[in-house]
């Protein structure tokens, strides 16, 4: 089903991007987790008090006076929102699509192996890169609040929310596939896997608003993950669901597609 | 038996890009060469043989499988190179040919090693940094190295120099020898005289003759320029010789198919200060068999 050489090779090619992303993921992890006051609730109601519109679009809301809150905020509203998307955007690109547009599918096409098992391996790349990625994202929030508020971190809650925000990330990077394997050349793969992503990103932001914007809230992905709602208990089943539904039909379009047509190379 | 097997493919980009009813078959152990000017269709038609893309109309088996459906158990028996050199930028050549090795499944990496010998590759550096030579080497390796029954060649020999392309018309000869399967495509007229034992031409995607290469090189015209000391003997010989194709003062071109004495023991009667002999090239070839039609 796999093919474990190509699997360890594009590991290894991915790892330069992965560690650039993770990068930046400590710095901002790093810097929201100091910006906690415990009493005072967070450095962020502050700011969101001073410019109410620009956070709420950004996804700031106000994080009341929890540490779990503020990280929410803080970074669920946007940086790991975004920063794993990029980087789903890049890699998706650089798996498929790029190996067709410079011409070394052909290689990979010229082994004994059936195109659906390298389309899957590639994908698997994928799904563990943004595991990583989430996985050490939560593993640094837990480290950096024990060492400057020890104690205060909700865990349960924050690992809850990396799950649903790991399947937010899984069914995103679908589209960025699915475009990679129609693709035959990566501006193609660019304008619809990055393009389609941001769009849902920019409604996201302009349903945050609220008022009779709120309704576009409807027409994005990003719908199925709320921070606030998922601290407040929700039950994340029937989002992590439909999440993962997104996913095996993007993914599954995408191999079946690239297992059929014409590869030019 | 035929182990290629070309049936009425057609694929049709617009624009008479494409192939267009094209039928071949190569026997087992045979050289099959495919000559034809760029874009003539021979990338498209060995696309298919690996299963690339698929045909619009008609079939290719590779013994026997279907090359659109079953290209993943054909390539085991099958060595390919293709006409454009894009590896993996970030491996070193030695990396990526042990890559493709794992991903072929090969676990005797001794026939590579040979290889690698033969063509005076050093595959130790980058690939980014490799001239174009060397990644032609790389891809040889590559296509040679699982010792396969059948090889699909896309113009082999580009970017070699002509030491190399020696040593490759070698290795491709020996390869005959083994009893392989050899189909490739060529601009290279010498190359594919001195492997190929049938030559197909293909012109705007139509198959345009397949030639056994013994009549073919028969075919091939040989033409002497004859300098004369006078304009008056020049003259006179291609009275006395006949078959003259042009004369220009003192010199006349004469073209020789087959028998040569007759213009020797013609020449014998006359002063000559030089001779010159120009071998039809592959161009003027092309020209013979598109019947004069414009884009050679």
């Amino acid at each position: 089903m796999f093919s474990l050489t190509l699997f360890k090779r594009e590991m290894k090619a991915n790892i330069k991007l992965l560690t650039i992303f993770i990068y930046i993921l400590t710095l901002y992890i790093f810097m929201i987790v100091y910006m906690f006051t415990p009493n005072s609730g967070t450095g962020w109601d502050a700011i969101i008090k001073l410019m109410p519109d620009v956070m709420k679009a950004a996804g700031f809301t106000a994080g009341g006076s929890t540490l779990i809150g503020s990280v929410a905020t803080g970074l669920y509203g946007m940086i790991v929102l975004m920063v794993p998307m990029v980087f789903s955007i890049i890699l998706a690109n650089k798996l498929i699509a790029s190996y067709v547009d410079r011409g070394s599918m052909a290689y990979l096409l010229a082994t004994p192996n059936k195109r659906v098992k390298i389309a899957l391996t590639q994908a698997l790349c994928l799904w563990v890169s943004i595991g990583i990625l989430i996985t050490y994202t939560t593993v640094a929030i837990i480290i950096s609040s024990a060492i400057m508020h020890p104690g205060q971190l909700d865990i349960g809650k924050l690992v809850l929310l990396n799950v649903v925000v790991y399947f937010l990330h899984i069914a995103i990077s679908g589209i960025c596939f699915l475009a990679s394997c129609i693709s035959n050349d990566t501006k193609r793969s660019f304008s619809i896997g990055a393009g389609i992503p941001i769009v849902f990103f920019l409604i996201q932001m302009l349903a945050n608003l609220g008022g009779k914007l709120t309704n576009l809230k409807y027409l994005t992905i990003f719908t199925l993950f709320n921070a606030n709602d998922i601290i407040a208990g929700k039950n994340i089943v029937l989002n992590v669901s439909v999440l993962v539904v997104v996913a095996i039909l993007l993914y599954g379009i995408g191999i079946f597609i690239f297992s059929k047509r014409d590869i030019p190379v | 038996m035929n182990v290629i097997e070309i049936k009425q493919l057609t694929k049709d980009y617009g624009n008479k890009k494409g192939v267009f009813d094209l039928d071949l078959s190569v026997k087992k152990g045979e050289v099959f060469g495919f000559l034809g000017p760029n874009g003539a269709g021979k990338t498209t038609t060995i696309r298919h043989l690996m299963g690339f893309i698929h045909p619009g109309i008609g079939e290719c088996f590779i013994n026997g499988l279907d090359c659109s459906k079953q290209s993943d158990i054909i390539q085991k028996s099958l060595g390919y190179l293709p006409g454009e050199i894009a590896f993996m930028d970030d491996l070193s050549g030695l990396q990526f040919i042990k890559f493709i090795a794992e991903m072929k499944g090969i676990k005797d990496f001794s026939l590579a090693e040979e290889l690698i010998d033969m063509f005076k590759l050093d595959p130790s550096g980058k690939i980014k940094k490799m001239s174009k030579g060397m990644k032609q080497k790389i891809g040889i390796v590559c296509a040679f190295m699982h010792n396969p029954d059948i090889l699909i060649l896309d113009e082999p020999t580009s970017g070699l120099d002509p030491l190399m392309q020696n040593k490759f018309l070698e290795l491709i000869l020996s390869e005959k020898e083994k009893g392989k399967t050899i189909f490739m495509s060529s601009h290279n007229f010498e190359e594919i005289e001195r492997t190929c034992d049938r030559t197909a031409i293909i012109k705007e995607g139509r198959l345009v003759d397949v030639e056994d290469m013994k009549i073919l090189s028969q075919r091939k015209q040989k033409s002497y320029i004859i300098t004369f000391l006078t304009q008056e003997m020049a003259s006179s010989f291609s009275k006395e010789y006949g078959e003259v194709k042009g004369r220009q003062g003192n010199k006349v071109t004469v073209y020789v198919k087959g028998n040569i004495m007759p213009l020797i023991h013609t020449l014998d009667k006359y002063e000559i200060t030089n001779l010159d002999v120009k071998i039809q090239t592959l161009e003027e070839l092309f020209m013979h068999y598109y019947g004069g039609e414009k884009n050679v």
